[in-house]
């Protein structure tokens, strides 16, 4: 994990904050992927397996409960009967396959991620990747439409850009925010993205 | 009783119905007298709501069992304080007490509503007029709560034992009240809009509304969780319930919103989205009351399931095309002022937090509905729970924590590379060095790991600016406590989500121990025995009954030990064995480290008339863990069937709620002091005031 650290990026390396952008959005979807596929693992005593288990398979007569969560007789069975196929060396997948042989998919918690119930966990992907990348073309739109904007002058309704020199109200913000910025003593950084720190409030 | 209560409910359906053609006809034809007796008919809905809401309640306070209602939620020996209880316990006192909270809160919100909204007034009080006509039409014809029985019965059915728990006095309301709440930002933003009112007057108001109806519901979906915990004995605090999901929906759409509105108020963007929003919000909040009354879904809530799912759809179908439609009426006068400068600007983070928030909604939506369309297309029947959701919206949530550590960071318009390093080195030094130690320790779980350095990067993100704030301030001559409290007050908003933000970050710890670490053993002990988990020893010592006419109860003593696992070696080895964690053991000597630490008393009760178990778990709670026993069953034989499980960081979860509270009432504190932003410069410039 260590490795896809921003830290490193703000180094020597750092180019711009968009390059900064770029790796973090790679980042996060690369945790996402990781994530998604190890939430539960299979390394951990018998017993916790079982109990595992009998969260991801639903009672058949509780409503919207699992096995874990319900006291009702045919529960205790259930869980019973997990542990009893646990115990003569199923693996979680034969044991899931065992319930949906006899009560149909519905047993299952979460629908198995294949054939038709690949949609069930598609469509989430597209929601999220989708909405994230609506984001930042909106973003980008919006940047683009500056320049236009400031031209044609029409779009501002209520209210002007951003008044003239604030610079003595920004210091003053800076120093209870206790920012103190060398005023542009490198070279390497223009006026405005120094201007632009100092709005920091 | 309930001749006054089903007059006063026709009264308040004639009220509100004359509001709602009063406040359109008196704009329509300049009629500002009708328009002003329109805005007390409303009030006076009020008044009407809460005649019939006391007339119900009277009517368990006498016992008076000619009215059905009455005799479904109360009996004679039932502990009185749960009359306020009994009073929204079913589906038709619940819709009177939405009913009763709509009015209240309308009547408030127009009572303290801004002058300058007066041009789009006369709209909002049709909108709330017309949302209480549906309640009061509803509650008159199709589920009065005052249906009268044919014959009399001597006593009542009683309450449903769930509900008995001092929780119940406030989680169905405040949840209720925060899914009703929604309805005011809505009804004042659509109705500035109807009126052409583009400008941002409303900001304040839709800002102020639908924050504290988003801390209302926050605070209610807290209760509930803790409300599951303790008594449910389902082992857990959020199921992923359809019924939890609907609530959490419409709650997350507000927190884009609240988020969002700031960019509105200081940038004068966004405009268009937080309409979008607000309408998103609304109608999710009646998905959720058509989900909640008889909504075709399975869920583990159904006290209010009752036969008006179609009324509810319709009114649901019917909100959404008004907002859809509205929105694409005025979507061209609702242009942004200003535009986005860069992609590492506060307005661009607020935007993905917003997506964000939006995805998981949008999952968490597609979960609820996926069975259905299942069953539809295929006519096979799934079920979608917890392990889904873990799933897909485990990864989602991790990534809107990130943003809650970079958002805030960021200054607004754009940023430099100077600035990114100055403010993130020392935060993801804390995320970085959190991960290190952790994996120095030998802690399993990668992702945990992760997230627990995510949530150090918050923390520390936060803590940078309190320490930067405070410490100008303690400078320039206050002292620390006061330099901080001055660093808040400075900006209630900003420094009021931080909070929020820290109560969020309690959450998620919780949330990753109990879901990544937690330890489970199960067991049957008869009187003397004990069961072993990890480093505690509990120990059956006496047991408790009590029968009343309503209930058979039965408790355990337990005595909780902290042992040395070494003292147990053999007993542990052997278990292991068997693939166990935890195991029973006969002896109840004790060992030479055992040290008795705490008592617990898991709690069973029975109630033959609604063949339902309650019970309350046993706890004993430590901030790092919570050793928590929940009694199955008390068999024949006399032992009693327990399941034991150790719940880390369990503690943080109820640690959150009063942060969370704290925060959103700092956040809502009127502000007076000169705002951290350049008003008056501005003002300067802009003769209209608005910024």
């Amino acid at each position: 994990m260590a490795a896809g650290d921003p830290l490193l990026m703000i180094g020597s390396r750092a180019r711009s904050p968009r390059a900064f952008a770029i790796f973090f959005i790679a980042l996060s979807l690369l945790i996402l992927l990781t994530a998604t596929n190890c939430v539960r693992e299979v390394d951990i005593t018998l017993e916790q397996r079982s109990h595992q288990l009998a969260g991801d398979l639903m009672c058949p007569v509780c409503d919207g409960q699992t096995l874990d969560g319900s006291n009702a007789q045919i529960a205790v069975d259930m869980r019973l009967k997990v542990r009893e196929l646990l115990d003569s060396g199923n693996t979680n997948a034969e044991v899931k396959d065992y319930f949906v042989a006899r009560y149909g998919e519905e047993i299952l918690a979460a629908p198995e991620s294949s054939g038709f119930n690949l949609l069930a966990y598609i469509v989430p992907v597209v929601i999220v990747f989708g909405g994230i990348g609506i984001a930042l073309i909106t973003i980008k739109n919006m940047r683009k439409s500056a320049a236009q904007v400031n031209y044609s002058g029409t779009q501002t309704v209520s209210s002007p850009n951003e008044p003239a020199d604030l610079s003595d109200y920004l210091a003053k913000v800076d120093r209870d925010l206790g920012i103190y910025i060398q005023p542009a003593s490198s070279e390497s950084y223009d006026v405005s993205s120094s201007q632009s720190d100092k709005e920091n409030s | 009783m309930a001749d006054l209560g089903v007059m006063a409910l026709l009264l308040g359906l004639a009220l509100s119905i004359y509001a709602a053609v009063g406040a359109i006809v008196g704009e329509k034809t300049a009629m500002a007298e009708l328009v002003v007796s329109a805005r007390r008919a409303l009030y006076m809905t009020t008044l009407a709501a809460a005649v019939a809401s006391g007339a119900l309640i009277n009517a368990f306070v006498q016992n008076d069992f000619s009215i059905k209602y009455v005799v479904d939620h109360s009996n004679t020996f039932m502990d009185r304080a749960f009359v306020w209880v009994a009073f929204y316990a079913g589906n038709e006192g619940s819709l009177l007490y939405i009913l009763l909270a709509l009015a209240l809160i309308s009547a408030i919100s127009i009572w303290f509503a801004p002058k300058r909204l007066a041009r789009s007034m006369p709209w909002t009080i049709a909108i709330l007029a017309i949302i209480q006509l549906f309640y009061f039409g509803v509650l008159s014809f199709v589920a009065s709560p005052f249906e009268l029985l044919d014959t009399i019965p001597l006593e009542g059915r009683g309450i449903n034992p769930l509900l008995t728990h001092p929780g119940m006095f406030s989680h169905p309301p405040l949840l209720m009240g925060g899914l009703i709440g929604i309805t005011i930002p809505f009804a004042f933003v659509s109705g500035a809009l109807i009126a052409g009112n583009y400008g941002d007057d409303w900001i304040d108001v839709a800002r102020v509304s639908a924050i504290i109806t988003w801390g209302v519901l926050g605070t209610g979906m807290l209760l509930g969780a803790w409300w599951a915990y303790t008594i449910l004995g389902w082992g857990g605090y959020w199921a992923w319930d359809p019924i939890e999901n609907v609530a959490l929906m419409p709650w997350l759409v507000l927190t884009a919103f609240v988020h969002s509105i700031m960019v509105q108020k200081r940038r004068g963007m966004f405009r268009m989205w937080n309409v979008a929003l607000l309408n998103i919000a609304f109608v999710l909040a009646q998905l959720g009351m058509f989900i909640n009354r008889g909504g075709p879904v399975v869920s583990v809530h159904s006290f209010a399931a009752s036969s008006l799912g179609v009324i509810f759809l319709s009114f649901m179908l019917a909100s959404l095309l008004f907002a859809f439609a509205l929105f694409l009426w005025r979507m061209p006068q609702l242009k942004s002022d200003r535009a986005m400068e860069s992609f590492m600007s506060r307005e661009a983070s607020f935007l993905i937090n917003n997506f964000l928030f939006l995805a998981v909604m949008g999952v968490t939506l597609w979960g609820v509905l996926y069975p259905l369309f299942s069953d539809l297309a295929r006519d096979i029947s799934v079920s979608v729970s917890a392990p889904y959701f873990d799933r897909t919206n485990g990864p989602v949530l991790l990534g809107i924590v990130v943003m809650m550590g970079i958002g805030p960071l960021l200054p607004w318009r754009k940023t430099s590379a100077r600035s990114m390093k100055q403010w993130f080195m020392w935060p993801t030094l804390v995320g970085l060095l959190t991960i290190i130690v952790l994996v120095a320790l030998g802690v399993q779980r990668p992702i945990a790991i992760f997230a627990f350095g995510v949530v150090a990067f918050v923390a520390a993100s936060i803590s940078e600016e309190w320490w930067r704030g405070t410490t100008a301030r303690h400078r320039s001559g206050d002292n620390w406590v006061m330099a901080w409290w001055r660093l808040v007050n400075g900006n209630r908003p900003r420094h009021g989500g931080y909070i929020v933000h820290i109560s969020i970050l309690m959450l998620a710890l919780g949330i990753i121990g109990t879901n990544f670490y937690q330890q489970r053993t199960d067991g049957a002990l008869a009187l003397g025995e004990s069961i072993i988990l990890d480093n505690y020893r509990i120990e059956y010592v006496d047991e408790g009954e009590s029968i009343r006419d309503d209930r058979i109860a039965k408790w355990a003593e337990m005595s909780v030990y902290e042992i040395n696992p070494d003292d147990y070696s053999q007993e542990i080895a052997f278990a292991a064995t068997q693939g166990s964690s935890g195991f029973t053991l006969k002896d109840s000597r004790l060992r030479e480290n055992d040290n008795l630490i705490d008592q617990i008393e898991p709690w069973h009760g029975f109630y033959p008339d609604f063949n339902m178990a309650s019970v309350r778990s046993g706890i004993r709670s430590t901030i790092v863990e919570d050793l928590y026993v929940i009694p199955r069953d008390f068999l024949a034989d006399g032992r009693v069937s327990i399941a034991v499980s150790i719940n880390p960081l369990a503690w943080w979860l109820w640690v959150s709620g009063p942060f969370f509270i704290i925060g959103t009432m700092v956040a809502l504190w009127p502000q007076h002091a000169v705002e951290r932003r350049p008003v008056r410069k501005r003002k300067l410039d802009d003769p209209e005031g608005e910024n």
